[in-house]
């Protein structure tokens, strides 16, 4: 306590708390789903040091039980060989991969049920920003171990990216260092994978927080029939110290320790098996989050080439730069397309909104559809066949799960502007 | 004194205090801006050309992989249906150099496939796939040798190296460039050409 009074003297700790600490934070489990995703960066930075300490940016050939090798392969391979060496890869690993999960599943979290409406457009755009740069965060890393499966999965990016129109030779040879694999790119992509990147998404997550911390939280509405809303309150629920405190911490043990178990039974990403890079390549697939492009890229056929004002449009620009890019860009206008223009602080029922959810679950149908087109080879289908079957499916998921909403809106009488 | 240059005099300065400000404001930002320009080209290394294959006829065929990496092909170790990776002798470090040989039968080559450039059953193509530059691979079908194919793993594009590894499916856009073999006397594969047509990814 005496340590506490000579800072709260010199820091005026008790005002802060006064200020910041008693924020009231509403309470619904799906308002975790933020939380996880900062877990997820906390402890990919963590682990993330440990590595960074121990790798090695290089393709310099050097000797590994009798081999050559790049050393930027052989620094992995002696990580995986340390103590807990593996396991906190795997870690690093699994965390990406959960962070991305926790941030798709926080956006849809705010897509179906309206927290994107005004006020909230400024934080949706932030928020996919620091979805895409998660993405990049995640991508810059498959090349670091510098195996097979590395230089496979950044050869083919190298190839989307300088089929960007009009600027993509150049911008491909800014951030792979020139053609690829060239001597300059591991070092770049770590470099950005440790630094720039990081430092991005921690700003990115600042301001995500700080938006948040003035707009405050949707609430549930069941809120709106409790007894202090009547009197006027807006924001009920429990404060942030020592309530919401505990109970995130809580929650990021209980994360860790599944992480932790994750990382030790499921192998992930092993690069003795995928050995260093050597001609010939072998059925491999990136992970989940990349699997729609990847399935994409199989569809399009090779002689869909065209030029549009001087810049070629090639497949590879169709699926790894439009199609995206497209997604990306319908994400952004949502709040602004929305019809509702009075400020909305209350989460909407989806099931109340049968043209947004179904067109919210009708595109996370025609992204798992290509996901699955990634595995054509297995299903030994036709790329044509695979096309119809996305669009198929897609289209009468959408419908059914739009005529199911919209009678189930009639049959209640419900009536929401959407 | 004071309240006669704020009235009269004292507008005319802070107008072309502003005035200066802006001014320095504009000329700064293009400084930085062209500064920046010189940077960004510091940090874009100079256009090299992709996939640009040093072989030149008479070079000898090696393994590219496997245990006897770097030992020359010899025809007697191919049965009808065999394929390898192959590269020229001592050019191994330049990717578009990478080649797939196969042996088929004589007779089952149809065109596109440059008859000249095969010999005995042996045709190699680049091993480059035209997509996204991952390499290819030969799916052996050991019942029906004429289901066999050469795909690449990467986006399933499929070529038939009996016609002049032409796509058959997926994404890729043109074929596989052949390059003309032949068995030398002593057994070994020797290169007789140059790539018939691009090697590697055909974007930008």
């Amino acid at each position: 306590m005496r340590v506490f009074t000579w800072f709260d003297e010199r820091l005026e700790l008790n005002r802060f708390k006064a200020k910041f600490l008693v924020k009231t934070f509403p309470t619904h489990p799906t308002f975790l789903l933020g939380e996880l995703a900062l877990y997820c960066f906390v402890t990919l930075v963590v682990t993330g040091v440990f590595l960074g300490l121990l790798y090695e940016p290089s393709t310099t050939m050097v000797s590994l039980f009798g081999s050559m090798v790049p050393s930027a392969y052989a620094s992995v391979v002696k990580i995986d060989l340390l103590p807990l060496g593996t396991i906190i890869r795997r870690i690093h690993h699994w965390s990406a991969m959960l962070m991305i999960a926790s941030v798709l599943a926080h956006l849809m979290r705010i897509y179906f049920t309206s927290a994107y409406r005004k006020p909230r457009e400024i934080n949706w755009l932030v928020g996919l920003s620091l979805l895409g740069t998660s993405l990049l965060a995640a991508f810059t890393g498959y090349l670091l171990p510098f195996s097979q499966f590395s230089v496979t999965a950044t050869s083919i990016a190298f190839y989307v990216t300088k089929s960007v129109p009009w600027i993509g030779d150049w911008i491909s040879r800014l951030l792979f260092a020139g053609e690829f694999p060239s001597e300059g790119t591991v070092s770049r992509f770590f470099f950005m994978h440790v630094m720039l990147i990081p430092g991005g998404l921690a700003s990115l997550i600042g301001l995500h927080m700080l938006v948040l911390v003035k707009q405050k939280h949707t609430e549930p509405p069941s809120n709106k029939n409790r007894q202090e809303a009547q009197g006027g309150r807006r924001l009920i629920g429990i404060p942030i110290w020592p309530e919401q405190t505990v109970i995130s911490l809580a929650f990021y043990l209980f994360f860790l320790s599944l992480v932790t178990m994750m990382a030790t039974y499921i192998p992930l990403n092993p690069i003795e098996k995928y050995g260093p890079p050597s001609p010939g390549t072998p059925v491999m697939r990136p992970d989940w989050y990349f699997l729609p492009i990847y399935g994409f890229l199989k569809l399009i056929p090779g002689d869909l080439s065209f030029s549009v004002l001087g810049a070629k449009i090639t497949p590879e620009t169709i699926g790894g730069v439009i199609f995206p890019g497209f997604l990306f860009l319908v994400a952004a206008l949502i709040p602004f397309l929305d019809r509702w223009k009075e400020p909305q602080h209350y989460m909407v029922n989806p099931l109340h909104r049968p043209f947004m959810t179904s067109l919210g679950t009708g595109a996370g149908v025609f992204l798992c559809m290509t996901a699955a087109a990634g595995y054509i080879d297995l299903f030994h289908l036709t790329p044509a066949k695979m096309t119809i079957y996305v669009i198929l499916v897609t289209l009468v998921a959408w419908g059914i799960i739009y005529t199911l909403l919209e009678r189930y809106r009639r049959k209640r009488g419900i009536h929401v502007k959407t | 004194m004071v309240e006669a240059l704020e009235g009269t005099a004292g507008e005319k300065t802070r107008t072309s205090r502003r005035r200066f400000v802006l001014g320095m404001l504009i000329a700064s930002g293009a400084g930085a801006l062209g500064s920046l320009l010189a940077l960004l080209k510091v940090l874009v290394p100079e256009a090299k050309a992709g996939y640009v294959s040093s072989i030149q006829p008479g070079d000898r065929l090696v393994y590219a992989k496997g245990p006897q990496m770097g030992s020359p092909l010899r025809a007697s170790s191919f049965k009808v249906g065999d394929a390898v990776l192959a590269f020229p002798f001592g050019k191994s470090s330049n990717p578009a150099n990478l080649v797939q040989v196969i042996r088929l039968e004589e007779t089952e080559f149809k065109p596109p496939t440059h008859l000249d450039l095969t010999n005995q059953g042996f045709v190699a193509y680049s091993a480059i796939c035209t997509h996204l530059g991952c390499t290819v691979s030969w799916v052996q079908n050991q019942q029906a040798r004429a289901a066999s194919f050469t795909e690449c793993f990467c986006h399933n594009s499929i070529f038939d190296p009996a016609r002049g590894a032409k796509v058959l499916s997926g994404p890729a856009p043109i074929p596989l460039a052949q390059i003309g073999i032949k068995v030398a006397k002593e057994g070994t594969l020797v290169f007789t050409s140059q790539f018939t047509g691009p090697v590697g990814p055909q974007v930008s």
